[in-house]
């Protein structure tokens, strides 16, 4: 066996923590045949942090700030889904204002996300200005969070039964404002990507994953729907006031890299539009119309399960609880995690140089992967 | 789709030139005539809305010493410290560690008399740690305006069954102790205990030795639902009743 190894030609190379293309703390370790990749390892676990245990001695209301800290991108989708959870617990429905106030903050979220993505990849692929265009739009977004929530990121904006507070001043005004310059300057960021022959040629062919694999891996998200699985939890198992937003899901039956990246830029010009939908149903609604519930500090015993569509995929949480002010378990299951579980499929047979487009399109993040 | 229906398309051979020229394009028609995006940061500050949740702030005429702001935070920065008040009193009042505090607000949300607010202060290096913990008198800060105060705007459910969604409200005003009597050993602790003073010992017997039976009389007005006097009771005769 130990003669075998010597004698191939084959190498294990470590891909990471150092090197660039790895946003954050985890290591792709690949074994190469010249420049050919024959076998891929993703090794996670580096940020691991005990969050799960940590929300078992803390009351219910505690654990919504650090929900956000799971993951810094995509942070109100992750305190919008434990207030669900426990919603779901308690058996509760949200008033319809904060429905709508959590679906614009969700697609507001998704979309700073997105175009932090897109940062990534343009520095990933060695285009710096996509890096900086994609940059500058997402502080309109940021301030956006900023008018709402108080805060850039970790926002804190979701509460078991409602929201925290109702929309400040002007808010609509600043929003249709802000989406209406972000849709003209995603255009101009799109001249420089599919425009550009150099970009397209790097993203086109490689990193397939087949309709199999998403079944066999459970990946979930924009790489699902690139490789044409048309599903997506916001229409098909609609929460809040998603059942009553007409959008469509784009979906791609390549299944590379390129396929991947279509469907978040399609998802951004989408989640624009459920903006839109939700500040003109928002008008309707009469302004001192309640937003938050009072709800009980104690959830009654039992298992309960909630899902919901993250930026990335499909993110759940599974919590048991024994009738105290704090949980008895909480899962979290990430959608990164197992997504970059299938990086081995992905990177098969691609060269060394192709790693970073086809990681990028996975848009990692270790804070929900590792925990 | 407004995107897909456009792309993937076919290239011309300009698929190199085309994205140089939007660049050329965008430094002539956006970066030269407009001014530069950046700030010069020591000098210029960027402007915060007075929602900015920066560190907390305390308003110290205002503070009752309740201790709510102490259990509700997620991080256990916040501790409760005597300190002397503008008569020469010992009282008790937040002191914050700000090496811990992850300004997520609840201090300010939870406060029942709004004297914890948030500040829209975000520059807060210090050149070590002990210098991070912020004690009450340095707490303090000038400048509040309403936005600063976030309160907690509740419905009960029962009301919202009703039909009622005019009628906000919190914790702090519907939430009242019960006491269970055959649990109650006359202690008065929780009388001690009380920050408002809300609770009134009221005798109501004697006992076999001829000493005095006292039970707590909890004026509902007065009280803000802080809980302590629950969570002080050695024999656990308090509970905290929860309005739905």
């Amino acid at each position: 066996m130990a003669e075998e190894k010597m004698n191939s030609d084959k190498m294990w190379v470590t891909m990471g923590p150092q090197h660039p293309f790895s946003h954050g703390l985890w290591t792709l370790r690949v074994e190469v045949d010249g420049e050919i990749i024959t076998d891929a390892e993703p090794e996670v676990g580096y940020l691991h942090r005990g969050w799960e245990k940590e929300c078992e001695n803390r009351t219910y209301n505690k654990i919504i700030p650090m929900a956000d800290r799971l993951c810094y991108s995509a942070s109100m989708t992750w305190s919008h889904l434990f207030c669900k959870v426990a919603e779901e617990a308690l058996d509760i429905e949200v008033p319809e204002r904060a429905q709508y106030l959590r679906v614009v903050a969700d697609e507001i979220c998704r979309i700073q996300s997105h175009l932090m993505w897109l940062a990534a990849v343009g520095t990933d692929v060695g285009n710096l200005t996509i890096f900086l265009w994609a940059l500058r739009e997402r502080e309109f977004m940021l301030d956006l969070n900023v008018r709402l929530c108080g805060q850039r990121l970790t926002t804190n904006y979701p509460r078991i039964g409602g929201v925290r507070n109702d929309m400040p001043y002007y808010f609509e005004r600043d929003c249709m404002r802000a989406i209406e310059r972000f849709e003209k300057s995603l255009w101009d960021i799109i001249r420089l990507t599919d425009d550009s022959s150099i970009f397209v040629g790097r993203m086109k062919g490689i990193g397939y994953i087949t309709r199999k694999d998403v079944a066999n891996y459970g990946i979930t998200g924009p790489a699902m729907r690139g490789c044409g699985v048309d599903y997506d939890i916001r229409r098909d198992d609609p929460y809040d006031a998603y059942g009553e937003m007409e959008f469509e899901v784009p979906v791609l039956k390549e299944g590379d890299a390129y396929s991947r990246y279509m469907v978040r830029i399609e998802e951004m010009f989408q989640s624009c539009e459920i903006i839109r939908q939700a500040m003109k149903k928002l008008e309707s609604i009469p302004k001192n119309a309640p937003y938050r519930l009072k709800v009980p500090k104690c959830i009654p015993e039992g298992t309960h399960m909630a899902r919901i569509e993250d930026p990335r995929g499909e993110g759940l949480m599974y919590l048991v609880s024994d009738g105290t002010e704090s949980p008895y378990r909480l899962k979290v299951r990430s959608p990164v995690f197992v997504n970059v579980s299938a990086s081995k499929h992905m990177v098969q047979g691609v060269r060394i140089a192709d790693i970073p487009a086809i990681m990028a399109m996975i848009d990692m993040c270790l804070g929900e992967t590792d925990r | 789709m407004k995107y897909l229906d456009k792309y993937p398309k076919k290239f011309k051979g300009t698929g190199v030139i085309a994205p140089l020229g939007k660049v050329l394009r965008h430094f002539f028609t956006k970066t030269v005539p407009h001014r530069p995006v950046t700030i010069l940061y020591p000098y210029e500050k960027e402007w915060v809305p007075d929602n900015y949740r920066g560190r907390p702030g305390l308003r110290f005429d205002r503070c009752l010493g309740c201790g709510i702001c102490e259990r509700v935070c997620p991080t256990t920065c916040i501790e409760l410290v005597d300190v002397a008040d503008d008569e020469g009193k010992m009282v008790k009042r937040p002191q914050v560690n700000l090496g811990r505090c992850m300004m997520c607000g609840y201090c300010a949300e939870y406060c029942p008399v709004d004297a914890m607010t948030t500040t829209t202060d975000y520059e807060l290096a210090e050149f070590t740690r002990q210098d991070l913990i912020y004690d009450p008198r340095r707490l303090n800060f000038e400048y509040t305006t309403d936005m600063m105060e976030v309160h907690i705007e509740e419905h009960l459910m029962s009301n919202i069954a009703k039909g009622i969604t005019d009628q906000p409200t919190a914790f702090y005003k519907t939430d009242r102790p019960v006491l269970e009597d055959s649990k109650c050993i006359s202690c008065s602790k929780c009388a001690k205990v009380c920050p408002v003073n809300a609770i009134e010992m009221i005798v109501v017997g004697q006992n076999d030795k001829g000493k005095d039976i006292k039970r707590p009389k909890i004026d509902d007005k007065v009280c803000i639902s802080c809980a302590n006097c629950v969570i002080d009771c050695p024999k656990d005769a308090l509970k905290m009743n929860e309005v739905l």
